[in-house]
């Protein structure tokens, strides 16, 4: 089991954004994250990574309760918002310092690189520019790669199909599926119904910060989605 | 930022006002209008390299308004005037007007007063547009503003030597202008000419690509020398790039060399001889530590638009504040090694430096470092710096007082049997800072772990 919450509870202001009684993601999942703004999508996220403190409760990753120890940091990989990025780099040199936290050579980083340059279609290594002028498309192009470069056990992605042209969604969604392999679990956040559907093993439904749904995908997994969206 | 700058218009208003018994008071013996004469092209020489540096482009503020129904000739006009809007315009007016009034209308009639007050205003439209278009048409100000500061320098070299005299130059041509008026038409006839061609430049460029800065290919670069402190190394690399690649942390750091000539302001000779180091400690823990407190003290601000990526990736606490001792102890060195050029007035001044540095590298950056967990504030970097007070609040100047006040609490009691003492005892209090570093730095993960969440929520919440 990768991740265990135990009735976890946030609110802002008086305003419930996250009340989770017990959910478990098991490793290999990949599991998509779905829920109108004001779900608690990015504050649950956000708590998984300890950067906000839960009002009660707990997030164990592998065992060990995020707030207290970092061990979690050297095997989870994460892109949430262009925050995540330090702007005045170039992504090259982006590249090479996340790389350096994970004892990544520069060679290796580079040879990483090299693999993706279909992803990256051209408009990201080489351009003489920092990560500040770049698009938000290519931002989070950018982020995601350095995500996917450190070769998590556990990857958390935020909206990763906002912003990005159609080419690139295709290609990252054909990415994910490859690097679904057993050993890596996967949490995405969409409001994408078609991507998330095809993408993922497993949808949990938040509304107003409580589990609505938890479904294993079928084939009548988009459909029911949509009639909780239509509604 | 408006307190500010009423202070500012406060004090010029006074110095308009006195100027005649400020002439007097500090050139005594010289003739008072022609002090005043030479003064005047010598203010606007300073004011143009001023502008170069804090005046805005005011062209942002038009681009919500490019794709609606007006017409391009409004908003060429609407920037013309926006830029009039700056108190380095309001400045020349309140220090120079007076004195015409008072002395230039009585002396020699009122042609050359109204002569006066139009050729000191045409020069203050001639340095806003002349400045502005400056700006506009160079990529990078740097390349301009450097060449402009070697010309300034030449001539007040020239005028050092006796050789040209902007001075003399200014006197001749006012003094002309004070006996035959109609000669000082030549400055608005100079200031049409910029505004009309800036208003030209404008109406041919109005396309956001044209009206901000061009930029120059970016390319990475590395910092070897810091690779053996490791990931720390790392951390400090990064933040070295921070400071050089973002406009505000930039000019915070250049303002450190500038400070260093306040020396010069309290190195006395008398309190050489005398032994009074204490009151040459202040200025030389202020010197030698400048950027400990003044890029100091909002330290994690500084990042605070990557704030989430440091806490989320692999960057461990501890390396994150060895970088920032690495940092402090890296500027802090620096500019002890630039005041060294105060030890032509004594080789005293150098030990007293020693000793502040060593106070700064070991005692300073700890205090510092505690209060800037207690800073919660986002900055935005990419603005400039100067009367820019996002980020500060009354703990922030406060910081201060400790690190500029401590060292007396050792110095006072020890310099009653000699001052060295005084100097050897915050040497050895800075050394013992230095020995008991990585004790400090668990202590400050301590209470950086504490309140880690309080801070990045902070910096989310961007103004």
């Amino acid at each position: 089991m990768m991740i265990e919450i135990n009735k976890l509870t946030k609110s802002y202001a008086g305003r419930t954004v996250t009340d989770i009684g017990h959910l478990t993601i098991n490793t290999g999942e990949t599991v998509g994250v779905v829920g109108n703004n004001g779900a608690g999508k990015t504050t649950l996220f956000r708590m998984l990574l300890d950067l906000i403190r839960p009002d009660s409760g707990e997030i164990l990753s592998k065992g060990h309760n995020v707030a207290d120890t970092a061990q979690w940091k050297a095997y989870t990989a994460s892109y949430l918002d262009e925050g995540f990025l330090v702007d005045y780099l170039t992504p090259e040199e982006y590249f090479v310092f996340i790389g350096s936290l994970h004892q990544m050579g520069l060679r290796e980083v580079m040879d990483y690189l090299h693999t993706h340059e279909e992803f990256f279609n051209g408009e990201i290594l080489e351009r003489g520019k920092y990560i500040r002028d770049f698009s938000k498309g290519n931002q989070n192009k950018i982020g995601i790669t350095a995500a996917l470069m450190q070769r998590p056990e556990l990857l958390v992605l935020d909206e990763p199909f906002a912003n990005l042209d159609p080419t690139t969604q295709i290609r990252l969604k054909a990415h994910i599926k490859t690097l679904k392999s057993g050993q890596l679990t996967t949490l995405i956040s969409s409001h994408d119904l078609n991507h998330v559907t095809d993408v993922c093993d497993r949808i949990i439904l938040f509304e107003k910060g409580k589990v609505i749904k938890d479904i294993y995908t079928n084939e009548h997994t988009l459909q029911e989605l949509e009639a909780y969206f239509s509604q | 930022m408006g307190f500010l700058a009423l202070y500012l218009i406060g004090v010029c208003f006074l110095v308009g006002f006195v100027m005649e018994d400020l002439i007097e008071k500090f050139l005594p013996g010289r003739d008072v209008s022609e002090v005043f004469n030479g003064m005047i092209l010598y203010y606007f020489a300073i004011d143009f390299i001023t502008r170069l540096q804090i005046q805005e482009l005011p062209t942002l503020a038009i681009t919500p308004y490019l794709h609606l129904n007006i017409p391009k000739r409004k908003l060429v006009n609407f920037l013309q005037l926006r830029s009039l809007f700056s108190v380095l315009n309001i400045f020349p007016l309140i220090i120079f007007f007076p004195y015409c009034f008072r002395n230039i209308g009585p002396e020699y009639g009122n042609a050359a007063c109204i002569m006066y007050l139009t050729s000191i205003f045409s020069l203050v439209i001639f340095n806003n547009y002349g400045a502005l278009y400056f700006k506009r048409i160079s990529a990078e100000n740097i390349k301009i503003v450097i060449p402009a500061i070697i010309v300034l320098t030449v001539l007040g070299g020239l005028e050092y030597l006796k050789i040209f005299s902007i001075a003399a130059f200014s006197d001749t041509l006012f003094s002309f202008i004070a006996i035959h008026p109609a000669s000082g038409l030549i400055f608005p006839l100079f200031a049409a000419v910029i505004f009309l061609v800036n208003d030209k430049y404008l109406k041919n460029n109005l396309y956001i690509e044209n009206l901000t800065a061009g930029e120059e290919k970016k390319s990475g670069t590395d910092y070897p020398f810091l690779d053996r402190f490791g990931a720390a190394g790392t951390l400090a690399a990064l933040e070295i790039k921070l400071i050089l690649r973002n406009r505000r942390p930039k000019a915070t750091v250049t303002k450190g060399l500038i400070l260093l000539i306040y020396g010069f302001v309290f190195y006395k000779r008398d309190l050489i001889d005398t032994n009074q180091f204490g009151k040459m400690l202040f200025p030389a823990v202020f010197m030698t530590g400048n950027t400990i407190l003044i890029y100091g003290q909002f330290m994690f601000g500084w990042q605070g638009a990557e704030f989430d990526g440091m806490l989320a990736n692999k960057v461990s606490a501890r390396d994150f504040f060895r970088a920032k001792f690495i940092l402090l102890t890296i500027s802090s060195s620096l500019l002890t090694v630039l005041t060294t050029f105060y030890v032509y007035l004594s080789w005293k001044i150098l030990m007293i430096h020693l000793a502040a540095w060593l106070y700064n590298i070991g005692i300073s950056t700890i205090i510092v470092l505690y209060f800037a967990t207690r800073n919660y504030k986002y900055i935005d970097i990419s603005k400039g710096a100067r009367f820019n007070w996002e980020g500060i609040s009354a703990t922030t100047i406060l910081l201060s007082l400790p690190v500029l006040l401590s060292p007396y609490l050792i110095y006072i009691p020890l310099s009653l049997i000699n001052p060295y003492f005084g100097l050897a005892g915050i040497s050895i209090l800075g050394i013992a800072g230095l020995l008991s570093r990585s004790f400090w730095t668990g202590f400050l993960v301590r209470e950086f772990n504490r309140r880690k969440h309080k801070i990045a929520a902070g910096f989310r919440e961007k103004s």
